[in-house]
């Protein structure tokens, strides 16, 4: 795999004393969509400007498709495409107008621009309203027209600051299924800022959790979740005077059982292998199930522990815990 | 470099022609100076001679004015430079927004070269100036009592005024452009373009002429290149055919103006471009 982003040191210092990113390293390989998670003032737009050739870089290095940032940004322009925070599509011309001037200003001329603006407009659903001003859009509709503002140019890497601020969870859920189309159909390198949890779990192939400036950790998803110990199984059995805590701790694949009356949490690092012991285990004591439910880790929960606060606000909260509850009525 | 100049002066003038209130404005502070102002001072009622109030026979005012046969026909070419002026400096407050909303940002990550951002805002800005002081010209020649011109008056003749306008629109546009992309509020372009534009204008001979005023200001008047284009452009509107001397005044006006437009083009370039470098 080749890198197509490498920083390395990349730090950002504003006005002498603002300290915005602090000596980070990481890389991007080709192909896969990265995630910069943190909450708002990370530094995770700053990161963005600075590999986009918009901000300067105090100190460190950094690489885009091979061309060092500050000696060559005309070449790294030449191979992103970025879709900003802001809402930037000008409100006075049609939607058509906004992604042709995309085009142009990408050097995507005549014909070929008009090709590939009816293709992308397609692609975000906009065709119906290409000739509609822009001012008449929602915001989901002109997030959409942004997204393919950015990618009229077909650009080798795509940075999308906070792509679905502000978004509805439906229309959010809609921006994830083009990008994670955008990146499996064309193979497009994807780096993303996001302070939704849920976003970069469902779309990233690795993030990298930001905090004042720093990486606090890095990796997959899962390897982050991973680290947490696994998942939590909670199982509220019927009453009897056997105390099972022993005996589940005794089974290979759990790390942590604690008992409240009749309810035991078991902490499972691999609950595929780990479930059918415990169920078997069970029912072979004669006992009943009354209810059993487990939780996956999250991200928040991965956020929590390596920055101490928790990332959730009022608009990033509504499902990022996976929380899977299946009855088992067990009549014996 | 050309292209993309094209391409988002294109875009500029597009908004511009759609939205019509952004167009009136300026429109109509020109009907306001030539209507109003100017048909309200009429020096040769305003202005009477001895204790009786007779007013002062034509001849003096065609004097004072340069030979114009009426104030409106001398205060025209005052007016087209202060519509030029004025749309200068206001027409930065749609390229501090363009930062304000992130359009600029695109630009800045996009591959174009910084100077087609700076050029395109030089244009469009001229652009819109000269198509409003067009209109000025036109409404000054429609009005009863109003721009008189001399017979002789012409194609090229009239081609000379716009070029001299278009030199002073030059260097305004390219001063304006870079104090725009320079400031990151509307607020701070506002307070420095209120600052310039009057003083600009009282400091010229736009409105009066300035051989009635003090020393010092005439002085200030005299380099002003505001002043030089007024009479460049009176020359031609007001005698049409030039006299050889006329002729040696217009062509030094022309060549200052050029100085000008060159000068100020530079300045307003390299700062441009460096308010455009990453921050």
């Amino acid at each position: 795999m080749t890198k197509i982003i490498e920083a390395e040191g990349l730090t950002k210092v504003y006005k002498g004393k603002v300290k915005a990113v602090d000596h980070i390293s990481f890389s991007v390989e080709e192909g896969e969509i990265f995630g910069f998670i943190g909450p708002n003032g990370a530094g995770k737009t700053t990161t963005i400007k600075m590999l986009n050739t918009l901000a300067t870089i105090t100190e460190g290095r950094a690489f885009v498709d091979g061309h060092d940032v500050q000696k060559e940004p005309g070449a790294v322009r030449d191979s992103i495409g970025v879709v900003p925070q802001e809402l930037t599509a000008d409100d006075e011309l049609k939607g058509v107008e906004n992604i042709m001037l995309a085009a142009n200003l990408h050097h995507v001329k005549g014909a070929e621009a008009r090709k590939r603006s009816q293709e992308l407009l397609k692609l975000v659903d906009l065709e119906g309203a290409a000739d509609r001003k822009v001012k008449t859009y929602s915001g989901g509709m002109r997030r959409r027209l942004q997204l393919a503002m950015g990618l009229v140019h077909m650009p080798k890497v795509l940075f999308l600051d906070e792509p679905t601020l502000g978004l509805d969870i439906q229309t959010r859920k809609k921006m994830w299924d083009y990008i994670a189309q955008l990146n499996r159909e064309r193979g497009l390198t994807v780096f993303m800022t996001t302070h939704y949890l849920e976003e970069a779990d469902s779309l990233c192939k690795r993030i990298a959790i930001v905090d004042k400036g720093v990486i606090k950790v890095s990796g997959s998803p899962a390897e982050l979740k991973q680290r947490l110990g696994g998942d939590i199984l909670t199982l509220n059995l019927a009453d009897s005077p056997l105390d099972l805590t022993d005996f589940f701790r005794g089974i290979p694949d759990v790390s942590e059982v604690t008992k409240t009356g009749q309810v035991y949490r078991i902490k499972l690092p691999n609950t595929e292998r780990a479930l059918p012991v415990i169920v078997e285990g069970v029912i072979k004591k004669n006992m009943q199930i009354k209810e059993i439910s487990f939780t996956k880790p999250t991200l928040d929960q991965v956020f929590l522990e390596v920055t101490g606060k928790s990332m959730r606000d009022e608009d990033a909260s509504e499902s990022d815990s996976v929380t899977q509850n299946f009855m088992m009525e067990r009549a014996r | 470099m050309i292209d993309e100049t094209l391409v988002l002066s294109a875009r500029a003038l597009k908004k511009w022609i759609r939205n019509p209130a952004a167009v009136v404005p300026g429109l109509v502070t020109a009907i306001f100076y030539i209507v109003l102002f100017g048909s309200s001072f009429n020096p040769t009622n305003l202005i009477s001679s001895g204790s009786g109030g007779v007013p002062l026979p034509p001849s003096v005012i065609q004097q004072s004015f340069g030979g114009a046969p009426n104030y409106i026909t001398y205060l025209t070419a005052g007016v087209i430079c202060l519509i030029l002026v004025f749309n200068m400096a206001f027409g930065g407050i749609d390229l501090v927004l363009d930062r304000q909303l992130g359009f600029l940002s695109t630009l800045l990550t996009a591959p174009i070269p910084r100077a087609a951002i700076f050029l395109s805002g030089v244009v469009q800005n001229l652009v819109k100036a000269m198509v409003l002081a067009l209109l000025t010209f036109a409404i000054a020649l429609v009005i009863p009592n109003g721009l008189e011109l001399p017979s002789g008056f012409g194609v090229i003749d009239f081609l000379g005024v716009f070029f001299a306008f278009a030199l002073l629109g030059l260097g305004l546009s390219s001063v304006f452009t870079a104090i725009a992309l320079s400031l990151k509020s509307i607020d701070s372009l506002v307070a420095i373009v209120n600052f310039l534009t009057l003083p600009l204008i009282f400091m010229s001979n736009a409105l009066f002429p300035s051989s009635s005023f003090p020393t010092w200001l005439m002085d200030i008047a005299g380099v002003n290149p505001i002043s030089k284009a007024n009479e460049a452009a009176r020359l031609l509107i007001i005698n049409g055919n030039l006299s050889s001397n006329q002729v040696s005044t217009f062509t030094g006006d022309i060549l200052y103006l050029l100085g000008f437009a060159a000068v100020f083009g530079l300045i307003g370039y390299l700062a441009g471009k460096k308010a455009l470098s990453a921050q």
